[in-house]
């Protein structure tokens, strides 16, 4: 195999089957096919029961693989105990040992790998100056809170050297003050030392905040793998634009009539119009002509104040740094979002647009996009 | 005259002063939010005002009326809460039509207001199903149901939406305001997310250590906020605190931040020489790879994208954290490295190290 850039990780064709006696088999993991790239930080995204815990735990050994192989490093690591796989990791179910203190915790696998005593006692400070638990490295783990030991873990993996991080939720319990410096913080570490990792987050702004790449998985399956900004300017289904973006997609059921003009009829609601010119010939191809479509827009893609349709206001709630105003249009919510407060009140209608390069549509039937704006979809899972 | 109103109301458990001396006024119809942590009071705040609880101290007034020693079930005031309370044995409708069958109204007029409830809280679908069918967010419209069909003069909402999923909670969150302003009732709303405190609240009332650090409306409490805990407490990522001490020079004011001397409005000459922290917005710091007269010079440590925001984290010549946010995610990716920060100084919150509170500008 001559690639030209090995990956560091390769999921390929990875199932988890759960047997359990008396209960119905779980396929919680299916047909899993992901490569990391050295140095790659990816976050794997979704709600509880997506895979997204089964995947991370057969990287680290905790769970076997019911079908397919994993590669780390050039080595198939699958069949190995978890000791062996070169992985550091911090998550639940793998806790910090109660007879040590947490800078013993901590430095337990550089003494192990016979660093130096002085450079043990260097790393361990800078990694918990990083989570800020430097007060509490003379504690047992019984006498810190549930953040704190969750933070003493992670700093127990980052501070080992290893081709692998796995981290599941890291910074899921602290305190919303904090959490913005210490993601930041996180960040620039895991760059700056090229730490190839992967996460488990249900938190999307954590997975946004920290990840090159995002993994979005639904009832055992990847629905995408690509950047923040394509997940959110390119959602290959109905699934990922509805779940990826705070507040998420609007999207309207409609019939599309393709000619001089391209209409979408929204069911119960008024018809977006577009001339034809202003659609790429082959969006119009791939949209073509459609009883059962769905269309979306980003809530910060309507304009609001101009435009050829009307809604009336349902709420409109500045919240310090940007205003979320919700109408009513074709009988459900619509969503916009501007980043300075507008004056429209509960009960006025307003005119609003969305043009043509912010219009996603979706096949009704497959959830599958067909067109992101100006740019016809293509398939979500194959290569570049 | 206000339609709701605390004087001066205290209440101590054995292990402490919970609420100390908190007055409030709500106008006719208003929406207050009950801002705060838990544990900071605002659950025993709507329990006294419920009558299910006893002041230790001070006088509740509801229309005008002194009703600290009433009864809780002739006050005319409806409650919903956040671990839903509904009855388990009766039907999502029953549930809804308890509040109004104890009132001995005919059953079509019943049979007609809960109808009407419903369909306003969207459970018209699942009015006839048991509790225990019902998912989370339909619960809790039941209970609010349950809250509102008896046209209660006053609604108390203990945190109603903490137990349903993000996605409802966001839906809810811009859908209630709506239906709240509909019953005409003067409402208190108890929150620990100052997101929905600011999207639902008329004003919001800031319940810290047992007293209101301040009560405002949402422009109010996050612009002017009246101190350092109140000012962390809004916004994300949180504000960024900087201890300074203002300087006068022959031009203008100075201040010291991450190793320059920078100027400072002459509005806050009266904070000359005392010991005082900025408070700057993430979202009021400008980051560019040019230097000016009023920058300071940043390591750009790290670039987390948020939201359709881009968040940087700066580290500044002395060590110092910082947080600036720009709206936008579609400018080529800004490397790492090198630049320099500046703000409006218009934007800037000040405070008074020792006490907290804010230190407003001063016309001239």
């Amino acid at each position: 195999m001559s690639a030209v850039s090995d990956p560091a990780l390769s999921l390929n064709s990875i199932d988890k089957i759960y047997r359990r006696r008396g209960k119905p088999l779980v396929h919680a993991v299916k047909a899993l096919e992901m490569s990391v790239n050295k140095g790659e930080i990816v976050a794997l995204l979704g709600s509880s029961g997506c895979g997204k815990t089964s995947t991370l735990r057969m990287i680290a050994g905790f769970e076997n693989v019911t079908r397919g192989d994993i590669v780390l490093a050039g080595r198939r690591i699958d069949q190995m105990p978890p000791a062996r796989r070169g992985v550091a990791m911090a998550f639940e179910g793998y806790s910090l040992y109660p007879p040590l203190t947490v800078r013993d915790n901590i430095a337990f696998a550089l003494k192990s790998a016979r660093m130096a005593s002085k450079d043990v006692e260097k790393s361990v400070a800078e990694v918990s100056r990083l989570v800020e638990i430097d007060g509490i490295l003379d504690r047992y783990p019984s006498s810190i809170s549930g953040g704190q030991q969750q933070r003493a873990s992670l700093a127990r993996a980052l501070v080992r050297r290893a081709d692998l991080y796995l981290l599941d939720e890291p910074m899921g319990q602290l305190e919303p003050q904090l959490r913005a410096v210490l993601r930041g913080r996180l960040k620039n570490l895991l760059v700056e030392r090229g730490m190839t990792s992967i996460f488990v987050t249900h938190d999307q702004t954590e997975a946004n905040a920290l990840a090159d790449r995002i993994a979005v998985m639904e009832e055992g399956v990847l629905q995408q793998f690509s950047t923040q900004k394509e997940l959110r300017d390119k959602p290959a289904n109905l699934f990922v634009a509805t779940f990826v973006g705070e507040p998420p997609m609007n999207v309207f059921e409609a019939t599309v009539v393709n000619g001089e003009r391209v209409r979408f009829a929204i069911k119960n609601g008024p018809t977006l119009d577009y001339p034809a010119s202003e659609i790429p010939q082959n969006v119009r191809a791939a949209i073509g002509r459609r009883e059962n479509a769905v269309i979306g827009a980003r809530p910060h893609a309507i304009r609001l104040g101009a435009g050829a349709n009307e809604a009336r206001i349902v709420s409109n709630q500045w919240l310090g740094d940007q205003s979320h105003i919700a109408m009513d249009f074709a009988g459900k919510l619509l969503v916009a979002v501007t980043h300075s407060p507008i004056a429209a009140r509960a009960g006025e209608s307003v005119h609003f647009g969305v043009s043509a390069a912010d219009l996603h549509v979706f096949d009704a039937a497959t959830t599958s996009a067909v067109s992101h704006g100006l740019e016809a979809a293509r398939s979500p899972l194959s290569p570049k | 005259m206000a339609h709701l109103e605390l004087q001066a109301v205290s209440k101590q458990f054995k292990t402490g002063k919970v609420l100390d001396g908190v007055s409030l006024e709500a106008e006719r119809g208003e929406i207050i939010c009950i801002f705060g942590p838990s544990g900071s009071g605002k659950t025993l705040l709507l329990r006294l005002i419920a009558g299910v609880e006893q002041p230790d101290e001070g006088v509740i007034l509801l229309g005008g009326h002194d009703v600290t020693d009433n009864a809780p079930e002739t006050r005319g005031v409806g409650m919903a809460f956040q671990n839903f309370a509904l009855f388990p044995h009766m039907s999502a409708f029953d549930n809804v039509a308890s509040a109004l069958t104890a009132r001995r109204t005919p059953p079509d007029v019943i049979r007609a207001k809960v109808e009407k409830v419903a369909a306003l809280l969207k459970i018209s679908h699942v009015l006839q199903h048991a509790p225990q069918e019902l998912s989370n967010g339909q619960k809790q419209r039941t209970g609010l149901a349950r809250a509102l069909v008896a046209d209660p003069k006053f609604l108390l909402l203990d945190d109603p939406l903490r137990n349903v999923d993000a996605k409802l909670r966001y839906e809810m969150r811009l859908e209630l305001p709506a239906l709240l302003k509909a019953s005409g009732s003067t409402v208190l709303y108890v929150t620990q997310d100052y997101k929905e405190a600011m999207a639902l609240g008329d004003r919001i009332a800031v319940l810290l250590d047992g007293v209101f650090a301040q009560i405002a409306n949402p422009a109010e409490v996050y612009r002017q906020p009246a101190t350092l805990s109140v000012a962390r407490l809004f916004g994300e990522p949180t504000i960024n605190l900087i201890p300074i001490e203002p300087l006068a020079s022959p031009d203008a004011l100075k201040i010291g931040v991450g190793g320059a001397w920078l100027s400072f409005p002459p509005s806050y000459a009266h904070a000359v020489g005392k010991s005082c922290v900025l408070g700057l917005r993430p979202e009021s710091i400008v980051v560019e790879t040019v230097n000016s007269r009023e920058s300071f010079a940043v390591d750009v440590v790290a670039v987390t994208p948020l939201n359709e925001k881009t968040l940087l984290l700066l580290r500044t010549a002395d060590g110092r954290e910082i947080l600036a946010s720009e709206a936008g995610t579609d400018e080529a990716p800004r490397r790492r490295g090198p630049a320099y920060a500046r703000f409006d100084p218009s934007a800037v919150l000040l405070f008074d190290a020792a006490s907290g509170r804010r230190v407003p500008p001063q016309s001239a």
